[in-house]
């Protein structure tokens, strides 16, 4: 499976990766690559083996099969210590009996670097990450925000070969949480090394990574840019699993046409329907007002409820709505896999 | 008023034992009223050996049994809060009946070998028994500490390429602090009362610790029971835990309530 990568790949290459406990397989023949300075994110929900990669990437669990190479090296059966990388926790994991200082140093200090080294790089990393004032504190004595430029601090200190972070963002509020992804994504960009970022949230995913790599059950469900996952989803999973409000699936026998909120158009009831589009009568249950736009929850019958999303609110009471048919994207309905030559026509 | 009561309660006998030690004999066995004296402290002082021959051995057992007990009971609790779940259950449970297990039963056979092994009249060997019974109870103790101490935090000092001798002395140690206090104490506090493995175990009076010492002080005259000496040596002989629980009730307390609620 490596053998499209091109002789001497610098990045974080996985090869077949696999990690088994028991019975349960938590990641399987799991494959991808990440370029140094790129940013990949990998997505999806609680228990899909995003977290049990990053582990094996980090070394603190052990792949059953596979293997992990870090520029050009393999590195899948080293200890965490000699793979050079540096790993934000969600919990942060910062010692909580130390300084931010003695946070940041410690690894240093056990290393065996000179006081003066050590001293230097403190303080470059603490001006880079606003942390000059909070030095003496406790990790107890700072905000969230405060706590996450500790370990952020903390895994840039370490010059790592390679940047893991497990969703750093989801103890933060979430206007922090707008605020700091553009600020992170700078930081990271700027160490010039592959980074692995774990994430649930698919806004972050979006706005953070250059690439999404989408896990289920431990398999590698797609991996492109967000624009690709958005528009040309290889299965109903992860067409699901991106976009908010998420796709609207309308039943068809044997298939299920994925439409998204924003393709969806509302007209009024019994109006004829153009050349190359469909319909489907419904009465609105519901809207959601969300200032610059409108979801409309429209029920249609033997449908789920259907979003609308829409610049005006429709009135109340029973109206058709309608798409382009080459807009929809069609999943066979029992396995959940796109059928060939749908959607293609997407605007763009 | 109910705390005054319960103060009253708890501080009464010691007050009442600090009074006792320092009123006449006469007064005390009510052939005299009054008259306040300091003789029953010099002569358990000056006496042969000095008492505080016998408050300085059981301070070499005491420090000697909580070392050697923590330095067991530490790698024993953090073994079984890394190894699985399973297996530590099982372990656990095993270590909980020997926390519960009657250590009178065990008298007899210590007996045989202390003297099977010359152990007898050796001030430091009765650490081993020591240490032997506080173990279970200090290994529980630092279990459930250990296993407050997110995992988190060993993986973050793992991948910063801590080994595992660093990772106990700059990681998990320093949070294991108020739990490592209140065993020691536990274990210092059981070694300083405990009464008949030194009694069978020790028998030259200048190697006795403090509770056989103030047996034979209780039980040196057939005729007159030594109120005034035995309340004195009852007072000498507390002083010292009063002073550690004072120095280190606010470790003791977090460290006994650890666990109780989640952080």
């Amino acid at each position: 499976m490596s053998s499209s990568t091109p002789a001497g790949f610098m990045g974080l290459e996985l090869c077949a990766l696999s990690r088994q406990v028991g019975s349960h397989t938590l990641v399987d023949q799991l494959s991808l690559q990440v370029a140094p300075g790129e940013i990949l994110a990998l997505l999806g929900p609680s228990g899909c083996g995003k977290s049990s990669t990053l582990r094996l990437i980090a070394g603190l669990d052990r792949a059953s099969s596979g293997e992990i190479r870090l520029g050009g090296r393999v590195i899948t059966a080293l200890a965490p210590a000699e793979r050079q990388v540096a790993m934000v926790f969600q919990s942060y994991a910062l010692f909580p009996h130390l300084s931010v200082e003695r946070n940041l140093s410690l690894g240093m200090e056990l290393r065996g670097l000179a006081k003066a080294e050590i001293q230097h790089q403190l303080e470059q990393v603490l001006a880079l990450m606003q942390l000059e004032g909070l030095r003496q504190r406790k990790p107890a004595e700072l905000s969230g925000g405060q706590r996450q430029r500790v370990a952020l601090a903390r895994a840039l200190i370490r010059r790592p070969a390679l940047f893991l972070l497990d969703e750093p963002m989801s103890n933060l509020d979430a206007q922090l949480r707008d605020n700091l992804r553009a600020e992170l994504r700078t930081l990271l960009r700027s160490t010039g090394v592959p980074v692995v970022y774990v994430t649930h949230d698919q806004h972050e995913a979006m706005g953070l990574a250059d690439r999404i790599a989408v896990l289920r059950e431990g398999r590698l469900q797609q991996l492109g840019t967000a624009e690709t996952l958005y528009r040309d989803p290889t299965n109903r999973f992860v067409a699901r699993f991106l976009g908010s409000p998420s796709i609207n699936l309308i039943e068809r026998g044997e298939e299920q046409l994925g439409l998204r909120p924003e393709l969806l158009e509302l007209a009024e009831a019994g109006s004829p329907v153009p050349q190359g589009w469909e319909a489907l009568e419904g009465e609105l249950s519901h809207r959601e007002w969300l200032g610059d736009r409108v979801i409309s929850h429209v029920h249609c019958p033997g449908q789920a409820s259907l979003k609308v999303l829409s610049r005006e609110a429709p009135a109340d009471g029973a109206l058709q709505l309608r798409w382009r048919q080459a807009h929809a994207l069609r999943f066979e309905a029992r396995s959940g896999k796109r059928l060939p030559g749908s959607g293609a026509a997407h605007p763009s | 008023m109910a705390r005054l009561l319960l103060l009253l309660w708890s501080l009464g006998p010691m007050l009442w034992q600090l009074v006792s030690s320092l009123r006449t004999s006469d007064a005390l066995s009510g052939l005299a009223s009054g008259g306040w004296t300091l003789e029953h402290y010099r002569q358990l002082l000056q006496g042969d050996p000095p008492f505080l021959t016998y408050l300085l051995n059981s301070a070499v057992v005491g420090v000697c049994s909580t070392a050697l007990t923590l330095a067991l009971a530490v790698p024993c609790a953090y073994a079984l809060t890394r190894i699985g779940r399973r297996q530590a259950r099982s372990l656990t449970l095993l270590v909980a009946a020997a926390a519960a297990f009657p250590a009178v039963l065990l008298f007899l056979a210590l007996l045989e070998l202390a003297r099977d092994w010359h152990l007898a009249n050796q001030l430091l060997a009765l650490s081993l028994p020591y240490a032997g019974l506080c173990l279970p109870l200090a290994i529980l103790l630092l279990q459930a500490a250990f296993a407050d101490i997110p995992i988190e935090l060993e993986e973050a000092a793992l991948i910063e390429g801590m080994g595992l001798w660093q990772r106990l002395r700059w990681v998990l140690l320093p949070l294991l602090a108020p739990a490592m206090a209140s065993s020691a104490l536990l274990v210092f506090l059981f070694s300083w009362n405990e009464y008949p493995i030194a009694l069978t175990w020790l028998s030259r009076t200048e190697l006795l610790t403090l509770a056989p010492a103030m047996a034979r002080i209780a039980g040196s005259s057939v005729y007159t029971i030594p109120y005034g000496a035995f309340a004195a040596a009852t007072v000498l002989g507390s002083a010292p835990l009063i002073a550690l629980m004072l120095l280190f009730q606010r470790q003791i307390i977090s460290g006994l309530t650890q666990g109780a609620i989640k952080g």
